[in-house]
């Protein structure tokens, strides 16, 4: 495969990881979180002076994923005060500190980033393989999940939590558990992003690309992991098979979102599920 | 002197946010729903304004076509995108507005270009006056006169006309608008309307500002309103009015000594974030958990 | 101690109004209780008091003799409280069944992690679709609860309730907005679940039913119990029937 291909296997499965992973907190719980960038972003920084401090790629890959989980769960206390949609303000604003502190700290890189990370020694080929395989684990366990009682739970908490806590479930603990997760999982993705582009600014992690994974969440059906992960996969691909895509991504993206909310709420997987539920009347 | 500068910076900021976060804070006291397509709105104001101020050598010009074209603007998003939606539960209609942001802001990069457009002519923006050693521009004179000029207006007009009553208790509570003789729906058109052309005047005075209109002006400024609608108390005129020239102050001082460690932008949302930790129903408002 | 739940001088204020002033009251194990008074007398308040959505200012509140006055609602839940909603809320985009089925659930939910361990769900499904049979909701398991009608909603309100195999069950107004019929289907329900052996405190307008069940009637006023005994006998009694002046509730129940 050529170093393209090998380039756009691995973005592709990273963002699968973030989508997925979003879909965990605001599509099986319900939490809308416009602020999932900010975790991966978290998660990336933490993965590079790991990187710098010891070149040691499970500690950088743990690291990044306690990052993003410590940060997730002080957003989930969030969104135990709140209602939903304020909740989904603080996690606008999650970004924008989280952009806003790392511009003006040295160590961080400020505004220039930090270069020169060191390379993971697994090659291009091999970080790619690893990138394939944790998105790949990452399904199943979402898949995993949506058929436990946890999954159960949360989209009780996600409808309604009075009710839910009249079924014995502690709707708080529910909600850090999901940003827990979630946010842990795009800490994780952060770091493989680290080691593919071995230098991070602190524009890949804004508001726009926060959006940019709810409207892959949106797409691909809220709550459904498959479609979620085929939407994912999908938009990343869309921009380099479509020159006009890329030229207006946003504009595209923005679009789509916008059209799917007010044509088809429920995605891509309800789309699919209709066609099959047709089909089987013949 | 130079505080006495930071505080004119400081409160006419303030204005600007003010004017702009109005039609926010009275989409959400009529519908529930955060409408955060109103920095596109604020956006295309701004644009009109130069691109007409350009066309025809008149600012004056600029600014009223801008405050023609919004309303019309801002209502068809509610009957083409909100109406619709108002089905679901909140967040629904809020990420549709999110979506639209997006793209209006890049439909405007695309069809202006990444530079944005400027005034051609333009001397409002450069006149300063130095009034008592204090160092003010023409501008920023012109910013709190608006806003006075519309704060007024608004309170008149929601306090001696029929029409402008209504209103305001219809936003206050929607029920009861049938016993006022008004119909509900013309409510929330007069509502997004008002809201629009407010928000086209901040998007002028904006242009003025800086002389630059370009695709990235609505972003900041949205969340930035966001931040104050809910510090003002959701739905609160004056509430609106407080928290903006708070948070002007605050960010004109502020940075003098958070400046450090971080970004200017980034105070508002500091400042949410702590409230809302602390009291999730705002300054003035309900509590809506 | 056989008292299933216990409420021991509870008092709540809100801005100068004493809403709840004192009560104190013990629920057997087997008991039918009805908890009546009228509009205003603080019913609705003790109702959120026991079932935690209030901290009263003063008293406690006993479940099986564990003080549960802190404890958010869905600990109290876990400890054996089942509670129905006046306004019901069931789980709309979900089935009936699975409703029931996650109330059945209660054990595996009762934490994050637990219910991350845990993944089959025959014994609850199978529990459920009993469950449902009972309140005479068979044939539904399949629908979204969205779809059922309010009195159909009822019965799954009462279903889940009896699916967390509670010690006691709070029903909070559940025959409001039936018709005749419905809610004498729903009143006979509920006395078959009681005859099995649950300890049921009912909150009900409908004094009608309330009389006919009940073996025990605790009357509210102005946040104070003012009757607390055999029902003919404390309806009979001179200061609930000035209590209830206006005259419609105690010729309905004189009936």
């Amino acid at each position: 495969m050529s170093a393209y291909g090998i380039s756009l296997v691995s973005i592709a499965g990273i963002n699968v990881i973030l989508a997925v992973s979003l879909n965990i907190i605001s599509g099986f719980c319900g939490q809308i979180s416009l602020g999932h960038a900010a975790f991966f972003g978290a998660g990336a920084y933490a993965a590079a002076l790991t990187m710098i401090a010891t070149a040691n790629v499970p500690l950088a890959l743990l690291a990044a994923l306690i990052m993003g989980c410590a940060l997730g769960i002080i957003v989930g206390f969030a969104s135990l005060r709140v209602r939903s949609d304020f909740l989904a303000v603080t996690t606008i604003g999650v970004n924008f500190l989280f952009v806003g502190f790392v511009r003006k700290q040295g160590w961080l890189g400020g505004e220039m980033g930090i270069s020169g990370i060191p390379a993971t020694g697994f090659g291009a080929t091999g970080n790619a393989i690893m990138i394939v395989a944790l998105a790949c684990m990452t399904i199943a366990f979402s898949l995993y999940m949506s058929r436990s009682w946890m999954g159960f739970a949360f989209r009780a908490v996600g409808e309604d939590e009075s009710a839910a806590a009249t079924l014995g479930i502690n709707a708080r603990a529910y909600k850090l558990a999901a940003f827990g997760i979630g946010t842990a999982l795009a800490g994780l993705a952060g770091a493989l992003y680290t080691f593919f582009t071995q230098f991070i600014t602190v524009d890949s992690f804004d508001f726009v690309f926060s959006v940019m994974l709810l409207a892959m969440v949106v797409i691909g059906g809220v709550g459904s992991t498959w479609g979620v992960a085929v939407a994912a996969v999908g938009l990343t691909l869309l921009p380099e098979a479509i020159r006009f895509v890329n030229d207006y991504r946003l504009l595209v993206f923005g679009g789509m979102l916008v059209l799917v909310i007010r044509l088809a709420p429920g995605g891509l997987a309800a789309l699919t599920r209709n066609l099959f539920a047709r089909g089987k009347r013949v | 002197m130079y505080y006495i500068d930071l505080a004119v910076t400081g409160v006419s900021f303030g204005c600007m946010y003010a004017i702009m976060a109005v039609g926010l804070t009275l989409v959400y006291g009529l519908l529930r729903i955060l409408h955060i397509a109103h920095a596109a709105v604020f956006a295309l104001g701004a644009y009109v304004t130069v691109l007409v101020a350009n066309a025809s050598g008149s600012i004056l010009g600029g600014l009223i076509a801008a405050i023609v074209i919004t309303p019309l603007f801002g209502m068809a998003i509610y009957r083409l995108l909100y109406e619709p939606l108002l089905k679901y539960r909140p967040d629904v209609p809020m990420v549709a507005s999110v979506g639209l942001l997006v793209l209006m802001q890049d439909a405007f990069r695309v069809l202006f270009g990444e530079q944005g457009v400027t005034f051609r002519q333009n001397s409002l923006s450069f006149t300063t006056f130095d009034i008592a050693g204090v160092n003010i521009s023409a501008v920023q004179i012109a910013i709190i006169v608006t806003t006075v000029v519309v704060f007024l207006g608004l309170h008149l007009f929601t306090t001696y006309t029929r029409i402008g009553v209504g209103w305001r208790a219809t936003v206050s509570r929607p029920q009861i608008a049938t016993s006022f003789g008004i119909d509900p729906i013309k409510v929330r058109y007069l509502n997004f309307a008002i809201g629009s052309a407010l928000a086209a005047v901040a998007g002028g005075l904006v242009a003025l500002l800086n002389n630059l209109v370009d695709p990235g002006i609505g972003f900041v400024v949205s969340y930035k309103a966001l931040a104050i609608i809910v510090l003002g108390g959701l739905g609160s005129v004056q509430g609106t009015l407080v928290a903006s020239l708070v948070l002007g102050l605050v960010e004109a001082y502020g940075t003098i000594f958070i400046g450090a460690w971080l970004d200017r932008d980034a105070i508002a949302f500091l400042a949410l974030i702590l409230l809302l930790m602390i009291r999730p129903q705002g300054f003035t408002g309900v509590r809506t958990a | 101690m056989s008292a299933v739940l216990e409420l021991d001088d509870v008092a709540i204020q809100f801005g100068g109004v004493q809403a709840v002033g004192g009560v104190s009251l013990a629920v057997e194990a087997g008991e039918f209780v009805g908890l009546i008074g009228p509009n205003g007398a603080g019913k609705t308040t003790l109702i959120r008091i026991i079932a935690g959505l209030l901290r009263p200012d003063r008293g406690r509140v006993m479940l099986a003799g564990a003080d549960v006055t802190s404890d958010p609602t869905a600990t109290r839940v876990r400890r054996g409280l089942a509670l129905t909603h006046q306004i019901v809320r069931p789980f709309r985009e979900m089935t009936v069944l699975d409703n029931v089925v996650l109330a059945a659930g209660v054990e595996h939910t009762s934490s994050p992690l637990r219910a991350l361990l845990s993944i089959g769900r025959r014994r609850e499904s199978e529990r459920a679709a009993e469950i449902l049979a009972s309140v005479g909701l068979a044939g539904t398991e399949r629908k979204l609860a969205g779809s059922l009608p309010l009195g159909q909603l009822k019965r799954l309100e009462l279903a889940r309730g009896l699916a967390i195999d509670p010690k006691v069950i709070l029903l909070d107004e559940p025959l409001a907005g039936l018709n005749h019929t419905e809610a004498s289907k729903q009143a006979e329900t509920i006395a078959d679940v009681h005859r099995r052996g649950l300890t049921v405190v009912l909150v009900e307008h409908n004094l009608e039913e309330v009389m006919r069940n009940c073996r025990r009637l605790v009357v509210l006023n102005n946040g104070q119990v003012i009757g607390d005994g055999e029902p003919r006998a404390v309806m009979a009694d001179p200061v609930v029937h000035d209590a209830y002046v206006g005259g419609g509730m105690v010729s309905h129940a004189e009936s």
